[in-house]
């Protein structure tokens, strides 16, 4: 599917971001339900020629983006020839503005030098790790294959040859009490990390995990212990600097990922490879999760979309609320507001907001609507009043 | 010009329900040619989506069709009926319209608990019953035995039964022979004044209320000026046809036939079914006999989910009314659930239609409260009320004596069933009356049980307890008083009008907590804890507490998620439509509906 670009379009209709998925692993975590495997690491060469031939057909001609995000999988599971390949590949169909963010997910024990100085040349200013827990036990329970020691190696790696770094961390994984989260967010602390992605637990479902908590083999963090854990993640990271600005992420100021508040303003994006979603002139689609059909598919000229949908305005404006409310820090403005949906927001969702206001789960400044604290942990009760 | 109504039959076809009416009614339209094989769809007459989804009939449904016997053209009137105990009002309108009734009866499954309450009713009418045994084609029919059943409960001469299969059609020639033999034409005179009984009615946006009648005297034509006799209020008639099954317009009805009726009828409380159409100028001086009030068993609160469609409620129910005359509502208010409405029915499937079609019909989202009976108290000052909900039951000490409807209950059941069911009854603080025996395997068992022990889920028990083989009938022969009491549910504080009810005293502490356990499963958490507690007058006899909600964040939500997430939140939205605030608590419509589960958990 070809399209024609339109780049007089304003952000939440044509994309300035890309988002390219590879989904190779060593191995398949627990909780993971990303569109990742293992074990078909010789599909590897296929799959990038495949990503080529997806980037062509669905571009046309480069698209240039202000920010590029390669996740997984583990795209740093490719070999370095593979990965420089990829590189190139991006940097010709998403040509980067100048001061762009590219940042590239990479898990400990994937990473050397070689590979880091071939990011940094193609342009990569920004890396992903994926750290999860310094606790081996908690690491086991996830079915993590790394050690403890492999991130801060990795960290080594990352530290000085990128402006910025970030680090993935999960609260509340099965067995960890409140000492096990704080010494985790003490531990990542310590390799001084800007920005950090912090995660409650979700058991998604077919996923390992889920099976084992289905069956009874794995009891979840009590809930008053997962909210404590969650305020330790608050509190512990605002005193070192990392201000919450989002729902699970955190940041020193202006380190920010400035690709995940893409997301989060609703605004368009582009996306390529095994199940990534794209939102495009107002229609969101994904690619099959499955990869000899993607393969397949892509390989006989055809689109790997599956369901694709558009809202009405009404329903955009919605979720665009929905979505605006996770930004812990910016929340929504209503001027932006109306500007982006065509929606005044107090026409649209006036009562339910003024009532949340009421129950001290919204705070609201005349300008700005945002979660108080309490909200943050009760987020899902506001928003799924707003959809 | 009017058919003759020499040549007219008029009947119902009335069994147990499954019994295979409709099929039957599929049967005569195929084989009169009133349908053609491409046309026909197994019950056909079933077009409401709720019949067909849940395959069973709930409202009579009345056609028109063409039979031609030995060189001469008969009109067949014939109303198919629903089976179901809780629409047996629609039966006895659709009797009243008829001098005929096919009375059918299961070949596999014999005499039923509706086939004795439908034939005595055919009989009150004067009605001439043509006795048919249905599904001979079926491996495990009885034909004999049955109608040595039937012969033995209803007095019916074996000899005159036929047997059909309303499936293949065998035998259903012979059905309509008999018919046109054995069942009256139609008595009324053709050149008197007009009198056409309503016997029901449907809104149509554009064309007003559509009044469904039979004509007993006179005849109805286009163009002609009526008078609807109780409001009595002039319309004129601009439209008239049958069912054939659609609907054929045509220029007059004459004596005996059935049809509808188009006359610019906006105002809805105009119609009255049971109400007799006359003409003008020379109107008829005495109206038509008319349809007996049901009597309503069940009553529940009716509330518009969101506070503002109260109007829209009552003019769906006002609506509904116009094709269900059998339930009553008027205004209600709630401290816990504001402005809505107290409905009656006559049976819990009453009541769970009636709600779906509101909903469906008029697009509304509805909450409903537990289901109770009428009660009859007679206070200390010596007054004696009647009431249907029980927040307005006085305190105990202004009652003289609390007084509890009480049904006559008829089961028939296999004979090796009856200890279970005795069992059943005593608990239910049921009083023994007879047992007879249909034959040696099957019996009916008499008792008398207080309405709110059988009405709610007796059914369902009769059913678990028999395999399925037992049926059952009711009905009321008046109050009894009792030990009862009203059982108040306070939610962080605050008593919820909506969660009362009636308990026995014997039964109170028990009932009581289990309610408030019931609830702590059904109210969702909250910001902060939530008691709910049981209470006696002012006495607590169960407490249960709901726990804070510290978390619920979904964590996630990137490009690839939001789709997913979106749908995640409507769906938590949904399941908030119908949840009522109280207080600063929100309580669902699952919640006002546990109280009356009496099931352990
Ligand atoms: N084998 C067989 N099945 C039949 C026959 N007549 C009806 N049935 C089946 O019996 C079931 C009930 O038939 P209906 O015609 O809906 O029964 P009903 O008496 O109209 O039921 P209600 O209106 O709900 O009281 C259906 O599954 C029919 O297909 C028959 O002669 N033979
Ligand atoms: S490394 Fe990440 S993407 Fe790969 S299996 Fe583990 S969680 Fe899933
Ligand atoms: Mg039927």
């Amino acid at each position: 599917m070809l399209i024609a670009l339109r780049t007089d379009l304003p952000s939440w209709l044509w994309p300035r971001a890309a988002y390219i998925h590879v989904p190779f692993c060593a191995h398949k975590c627990g909780y993971c339900d990303f569109a990742s495997v293992a074990g078909f690491d010789h599909l590897a060469d296929r799959y990038l020629s495949a990503l080529e031939r997806e980037m062509g057909m669905t571009l046309g001609q480069p698209a240039v983006v202000d920010t590029i995000f390669v996740g997984g999988g583990t795209p740093t599971r490719l070999d370095p020839d593979q990965l420089e390949r990829l590189m190139a590949k991006i940097a010709h169909w998403f040509p980067l503005t100048k001061g762009g963010e590219w940042t590239v997910e990479a898990n400990p024990g994937t990473l050397d030098v070689a590979k880091v100085e071939l990011l940094v040349q193609a342009g990569v200013n920004r890396v992903s790790l994926g750290a999860q827990s310094f606790r081996p036990a908690l690491l086991a329970a996830l079915e993590r294959n790394h050690a403890p020691e492999e991130v801060e190696r990795a960290v080594e790696l990352v530290r000085g040859r990128f402006p910025r770094w970030s680090l993935d961390l999960i609260f509340g994984i099965p067995g960890s009490t409140l000492a096990d989260c704080e010494a985790d967010v003490a531990a990542a602390l310590a390799l001084g990390p800007s920005h950090l992605s912090c995660y409650g637990l979700v058991y998604e479902k077919g996923t390992n995990l889920w099976k084992q908590w289905q069956a009874g083999q794995v009891v979840p963090v009590d809930e008053e212990t997962e909210r404590a854990m969650y305020e330790t993640v608050i509190d512990r990271l605002a005193l070192s600097g990392l201000s919450m600005y989002e729902i699970s992420n955190y940041a020193r100021p202006g380190h920010e990922s400035r690709h995940n508040l893409v997301y989060w303003a609703n605004d368009a994006y582009f996306g390529v490879g095994l199940g990534a979603a794209s939102y495009v002139d107002g229609v969101r689609s994904v690619n099959t999760r499955d990869l000899a059909a993607y393969l397949r598919r892509i390989e006989a000229g055809e689109p790997a979309t599956g369901p694709t949908e558009r809202l009405d305005a009404e329903a955009r404006a919605r979720e665009t609320a929905m979505l605006m409310l996770r930004r812990t820090v910016l929340g929504i403005d209503r001027n932006d507001y109306e500007l982006r949906t065509g929606y005044s927001l107090d026409g649209l969702l006036g009562p339910a907001l003024a009532r949340f206001v009421d129950q001290g789960l919204l705070e609201d400044d005349g300008q700005r609507l945002r979660f108080s604290r309490e909200g943050r942990f009760l987020a899902d009760r506001v928003l799924c009043e707003l959809v | 010009m009017a058919f003759d109504p020499k040549y007219i039959r008029d009947f119902s076809i009335v069994a147990h329900i499954d019994h295979g009416k409709s099929t039957l009614a599929d049967q005569l339209l195929l084989q009169s040619g009133a349908i053609t094989q491409r046309e026909f769809r197994e019950q056909l007459l079933d077009d409401m989506d709720l019949e067909r989804e849940r395959g069973i009939t709930i409202k009579a449904r009345a056609v028109a069709i063409n039979y031609t016997l030995d060189g001469q053209v008969y009109e067949l009137n014939l109303i198919d009926t629903p089976g179901h105990v809780d629409f047996h009002y629609e039966v006895s309108r659709s009797l009243a319209a008829c001098e005929g009734a096919i009375l059918l009866v299961d070949a596999t499954q014999g005499v039923q608990a509706q086939t004795v309450a439908n034939a005595f009713l055919a009989v009150g009418n004067d009605l001439t019953i043509v006795p048919v045994l249905n599904k001979i084609d079926m491996q495990a029919a009885r034909p004999e035995e049955i109608k040595e059943e039937i012969m033995h409960t209803l007095g019916i001469d074996p000899a005159e039964i036929l047997a059909v299969s309303a499936k293949t059609g065998q035998g259903v020639p012979d059905v309509f022979r008999t018919i046109i033999d054995r069942v009256p034409p139609p008595s009324g005179n053709p050149s008197g004044p007009l009198r056409a009984l309503i016997f029901d009615s449907k809104f149509d946006d554009y064309q007003g209320v559509i009044t469904y009648v039979r004509v007993v005297d006179g005849a109805l034509k286009v163009g002609q000026k009526i008078r609807l006799m109780a409001g009595g209020t002039d319309h004129e008639v601009t439209g008239l046809g049958q069912f054939r099954p659609r609907e054929i317009a045509c220029d007059e009805l004459g004596v005996g036939q059935v049809g509808y009726v188009i006359a610019n009828l906006k105002q809805l409380s105009d119609v009255r079914i049971g109400d007799t159409i006359t003409q003008v100028p020379g109107a008829a001086e005495i109206p038509l006999e008319g349809y007996h009030e049901p009597v309503q068993v069940v009553f529940c609160g009716l509330f518009p989910a969101s506070h503002n469609q109260f109007d829209d409620l009552r003019t769906a129910l006002q609506k509904l009314a116009l094709n269900d005359s059998s339930f009553s509502f008027e205004p209600e208010t709630s401290d816990a659930l504001g402005f809505g409405f107290r409905c009656g029915f006559l049976g819990m499937l009453h009541m769970e239609i009636v709600q779906q079609r509101l909903e469906r019909e008029s697009n509304l989202a509805l909450v409903q409260t537990a289901p109770n009976v009428t009660y009859e108290i007679v206070t200390r000052k010596g007054e004696t009320l009647h009431i249907s909900n029980p927040t307005r039951i006085p305190d105990p000490g202004d009652i003289e004596e609390f007084r509890e409807p009480i049904a006559k209950v008829n089961f028939i059941l296999p004979a090796d069933c009856i200890g279970a069911i005795m069992q059943l009854c005593e608990d239910r603080r049921g009083v023994f009356i007879k047992t007879e025996y249909l034959s040696p395997t099957r019996a009916i068992l008499t008792y008398e049980l207080p309405l709110a022990e059988m009405i709610y889920d007796l059914y369902d028990k009769l059913k678990s307890a028999t395999r399925g083989y037992g049926t059952m009938d009711y009905e009321l022969i008046g109050y009894r008083a009792g030990d009862l009491c009203r059982l108040d549910i306070v939610v962080a504080g605050q008593k919820v009008d909506a969660l009362s009810v009636v308990v026995h005293r014997a039964h109170a502490d028990r009932r009581g907590r289990k309610l408030v356990r019931k609830l702590k499963g059904e109210i969702d958490r909250h910001q902060f804890e939530v008691a709910i507690q049981a209470a006696i007058g002012s006495r607590v006899i169960a407490r249960e507490t709901i726990s804070a909600l510290r978390k619920n964040v979904t964590a996630k939500c990137y490009g690839g998620d939001i789709t997913r997430k979106r749908k995640l939140l409507e769906k938590q939205k949904e399941g908030k439509k119908r949840m009522k605030q109280v207080g600063n608590v929100e309580i669902s419509q699952d919640a006002f509906l546990s109280v009356l589960d009496d099931t352990d958990d």
